[in-house]
């Protein structure tokens, strides 16, 4: 605890205080006293390793050891007000859930090139606009041209 | 014998061994056959089974016997038939009711008996006969699944099998292919073969056929069809044995306009269709069963469709009008259906830009100008394509403004629609082929009406019919006379100068054929007269016998000319102030004065739309319910296959809608109510499907002619097969045909 309190004062020092507290903020330390699953994230943290970091920020930590075998990998989410299951990649869900031991960085390098999709995470209840639609579906924007017929476009005669 | 029937008579079998066993019950034998334990039953079943369950022909098929003294009686796997005499074995099975399994075969081409896949037994032959081929015997005893025919069948599918790739999953027949579905039932379940399959090069036929020659078995119905019934040689045989291969022998196009046919004739998929090829399986198609417009013979056609699009034409039986064939045209222009399409209704405004309006918009507009035009400067022109419904309705509706200015597009400025007889084809297309002798005045069967083209092309064939043609040199696809170019040669036939007069007096049943290209002249009062004398003289007109005929160039024509739609001046629309072209687009657009208010309703974007000052888009014939004529008078009807296209309508319902906003409603709101009121005015328009001849003939009561004839020589009126209408001008796959078959 000593050692806590001897390193932040010493980064106050080194970038003074507004700094400190908007760093304080980004890493969620704020929201930990609101949040009690990010500050068990943030105790858990202490002493393990930072395994990677995936495209969108979210950390990768694994303890061995001291720790319940089944417990040893976890994750620390990039969003700390709005973070859930789908925000973790594939590339790393395979890692985090025990299925591989590959990182996510490493199987990365297997995803297809030509037909590989980006990530998105689920925003149910979020909205519309944010939501997965089906290609048929009108709010798709990507939607597919049913239109069987071409039609006749008037130029000026 | 179909599976059906198998069990069927295995049903009675054992339905004969119950009732056996519930009598004897008490016996309680061990047997296996107690039946024949039972002495009343066994003595029952000695005898020859009683009678056997009833067959019926195969399709429905009828016999006509000519002379009753020819009637020969043969039996069908113990069935006795009675044919007529000159049958083959395989028709006498046709009617006892056995299909027999048949590639080459075709009951419309010349019998060729080589795939051999029509074997059947005769009892006292020593070997299995190909039944195609064989005429049936007096007492002739046929036999269709005794363990002979069964095994020469086998072995038949099997060396056609040992050729053909195993591509039915990439085969565009597939579903519908004859080889799949016998070797399905008459095949064996395994093969012998394990060489080397041979291959074919693929032949190039053309924008429309397309080749893929591994899989030809050889029937040569192609090469049948293109000789006997399409009039070109183009296709061939070459080669022998294994190396044989039907090909055009030197690389060209097949020119013929009949050459869709091949693929439905073809029983593989060496021959299918190019412009339909991986796009659709026939079993995901919904078949609707309409007639084609793009010619005045109202060709029965099947539509097949997928979803919101037409995805194939495909001809249908009538005997009376056109066989089992059609046209490239009719089968190949849908692709026009999908394309420079109307859909929503559009204003010109000040700066000669279209908008899209509204429906009510679009009508308020029109019925507006409508009432500042005076009655006699409206003018209605109805296309070539418009229904019996719609025709009814517009000139009910110009009527109930004041004017009278209507006519359908190809009739001429001034059509004679005094009497029926005079602008259809008496004969019938069906009746053509008991003519012995044709004159065409002025027409061009093969480019004009390809099915009545084929009709006398079958009937020379034959019966060696002699055909006269006057008009511009053209191409025929059978031997013809050309006896000249223009009424000079008229006049020298109705004065039996001609030599051709010796050939037409003498006939016994003379057919003269005159195109709807002369409605257009200013002399076709006096053109006609000369063809009515040239008819009295040469008894063409008789009781039992009318061989005067109109050929018509326009699926309208016959319909406009019976509901009346006849203009009430000459060049009207030169002083039109309001003129309203319901898909009329072959009107001479330059001639409307520049102060006139144009609508097009239509289907198409093709010529008018760019003089039109208000666009009302209407449906296809494939999206609506319309009555049409063909040349012969016959009324039939269309069906709605595809859903209409985006804010169209049907043409009918449009005209309704308009007469309401300008204040003159028509009495009808329904198909069914503007059918009555067509009762009133040609009730032949209703006996759909049947034709209602004409009952007066002309000769006789026509007025005197007073004008001359003009000595011009007759035109050809129809300058490209492929491109008669808007539907086939919007047509890629026939803009292709034109460019490349039309090519000298």
């Amino acid at each position: 605890m000593a050692s806590v309190l001897r390193n932040a004062l010493k980064s106050i020092r080194e970038k003074g205080i507004g700094n400190f507290v908007r760093g304080l903020r980004e890493e969620g330390y704020l929201s930990a006293l609101l949040d009690g699953n990010l500050m068990q994230t943030k105790i858990h943290n202490i002493g393990a390793t930072l395994v990677g970091v995936d495209k969108i920020g979210n950390k990768y930590y694994e303890k061995l050891g001291d720790t319940q075998y089944g417990r040893h990998r976890w994750v620390e989410y990039a969003a700390k007000n709005r973070y859930n299951a789908s925000q973790v990649p594939p590339e790393w869900h395979g890692w985090l859930h025990y299925i591989t031991d590959h990182t996510g960085d490493e199987l990365l390098l297997l995803k297809p090139k030509r037909y590989g999709i980006e990530h998105k995470e689920n925003f149910s209840g979020e909205g519309d606009e944010y939501i997965y639609h089906s290609k048929g579906h009108t709010l798709n924007p990507g939607q597919r041209n049913w239109t069987r017929y071409q039609p006749w476009e008037p130029k000026k005669a | 014998m179909g599976l059906g029937q198998l069990a069927s008579r295995a049903l009675l079998r054992s339905s004969r061994l119950t009732t056996a066993t519930r009598t004897s019950h008490f016996l309680r034998t061990i047997v296996s056959t107690p039946e024949l334990h039972n002495s009343e039953v066994a003595a029952a079943q000695s005898q020859p089974e009683p009678d056997l369950p009833k067959r019926n022909p195969v399709g429905g098929a009828r016999i006509h016997f000519p002379n009753p003294d020819d009637a020969i009686e043969v039996f069908v796997d113990g069935y006795p038939v009675k044919i007529p005499k000159g049958m083959t074995v395989l028709q006498a099975c046709e009617i006892a009711g056995v299909d027999i399994p048949r590639f080459c075969y075709h009951s419309r081409l010349s019998i060729a008996g080589n795939c051999r896949m029509c074997l059947v037994e005769v009892e006292k032959s020593p070997k299995p006969v190909a039944s195609c081929a064989m005429p049936a015997l007096p007492g002739m005893k046929i036999k269709t699944d005794t363990p002979i025919a069964k095994k020469a069948r086998e072995g038949v599918m099997e060396f056609l099998l040992m050729n053909h790739p195993l591509d039915c999953p990439i085969c565009d027949q597939g579903g519908e292919c004859d080889l799949q579905d016998q070797s399905m039932a008459f095949g064996s379940d395994r093969g012998r073969f394990t060489e080397m399959k041979r291959s074919v090069v693929d032949k190039n036929l053309g924008p429309l056929v397309k080749t893929v020659m591994t899989r030809c078995i050889q029937c040569t119905r192609c090469v049948r069809f293109a000789t006997e019934v399409a009039g070109v040689q183009d296709l061939g045989i070459l080669g022998r044995g294994s190396g044989e291969e039907i090909g055009t022998y030197v690389e060209r196009l097949m020119a013929s306009e009949l050459s869709g046919n091949v693929i439905d004739i073809c029983p593989v998929g060496a021959l299918t269709s190019k412009p339909f090829a991986f796009k659709a399986r026939n079993w995901e198609l919904k078949g609707t069963e309409s007639v084609d417009v793009t010619d005045a013979v109202g060709s029965n056609i099947r539509i097949d469709s997928r979803g919101p699009e037409v995805m194939r034409i495909l001809p249908r039986l009538n005997e009376d009008i056109n066989e089992e064939w059609i046209s490239d045209k009719t089968r190949f222009f849908y692709d026009g259906l999908k394309r420079q399409r109307l859909n929503d209704p559009m204003i010109r405004g000040a700066d000669g830009r279209f908008k899209t309006v509204s429906w009510r918009d679009a009508l308020a507009v029109v019925a507006e100008v409508m009432h500042q035009a005076k009655p006699e400067e409206i003018v209605g022109v109805a296309g070539k394509l418009s229904d019996a419904e719609s025709m009814m309705a517009l000139k009910d509706f110009l009527n109930k403004m004041g004017s009278n200015n209507i006519w359908c597009e190809g009739n001429g400025p001034n059509p004679n629609a005094d009497f029926r007889s005079g602008y259809i084809m008496n004969t019938t297309i069906g009746g053509l082929e008991n003519a012995d002798v044709f004159l065409l005045v002025g027409t061009q069967p093969r480019v004009e009406a390809a099915m009545v083209n084929a009709r006398i092309k079958k009937t020379v064939r034959a019966t060696n019919a002699t055909v006269g043609y006057i008009g511009p040199a053209a191409d025929f696809n059978y031997d013809h006379q050309h006896l000249g170019t223009g009424p000079q040669t008229l006049i020298e036939l109705a004065e039996g100068r001609h030599p051709f007069w010796s050939a037409l007096s003498n006939a016994k049943n003379p057919v003269i054929i005159v195109g709807a290209g002369i409605f257009e002249r200013k002399d076709k009062d006096a053109i006609f007269s000369t063809v009515v004398a040239i008819a009295k003289n040469a008894n063409a007109v008789r009781p039992g016998w009318n061989g005067l005929n109109v050929l018509l160039l326009n699926a309208a024509q016959a319909a406009a000319l019976d509901l009346g739609l006849v203009p009430e001046s000459n060049g009207s629309v030169e002083s039109a102030k309001f003129l309203y072209l319901m898909g009329a687009d072959d009107v001479n657009v330059e001639k409307v004065p520049d102060d006139a208010f144009v609508v097009y309703q239509g289907h198409h974007g093709d010529r008018s739309v760019y003089r039109a000052n208000v666009i009302l888009p209407s449906s296809a014939f494939t999206e609506k319910e319309g009555t049409f004529a063909n040349t012969e008078g016959c009324a039939q009807t269309t069906v709605p296959a595809v859903p209409t296209v985006g804010d169209a309508r049907d043409d009918w319902k449009i005209i309704r809608a308009l007469s309401e906003v300008a204040g003159a409603q028509l009495p009808y709101d329904t198909l069914s109510a503007i059918r009555s009121r067509i009762r009133t005015v040609a009730p032949n328009l209703l006996h759909t499907d049947e034709r209602e001849p004409a009952t007066f003939s002309t000769s006789s009561l026509r007025p005197e002619i007073k004008e001359k004839m003009d000595m011009a020589p007759f035109e050809t009126a129809v300058k490209n097969f492929y491109m008669t209408d808007s539907v086939t001008r919007a047509s890629k796959i026939m803009a292709q045909c034109s460019a490349l078959l039309l090519k000298k």
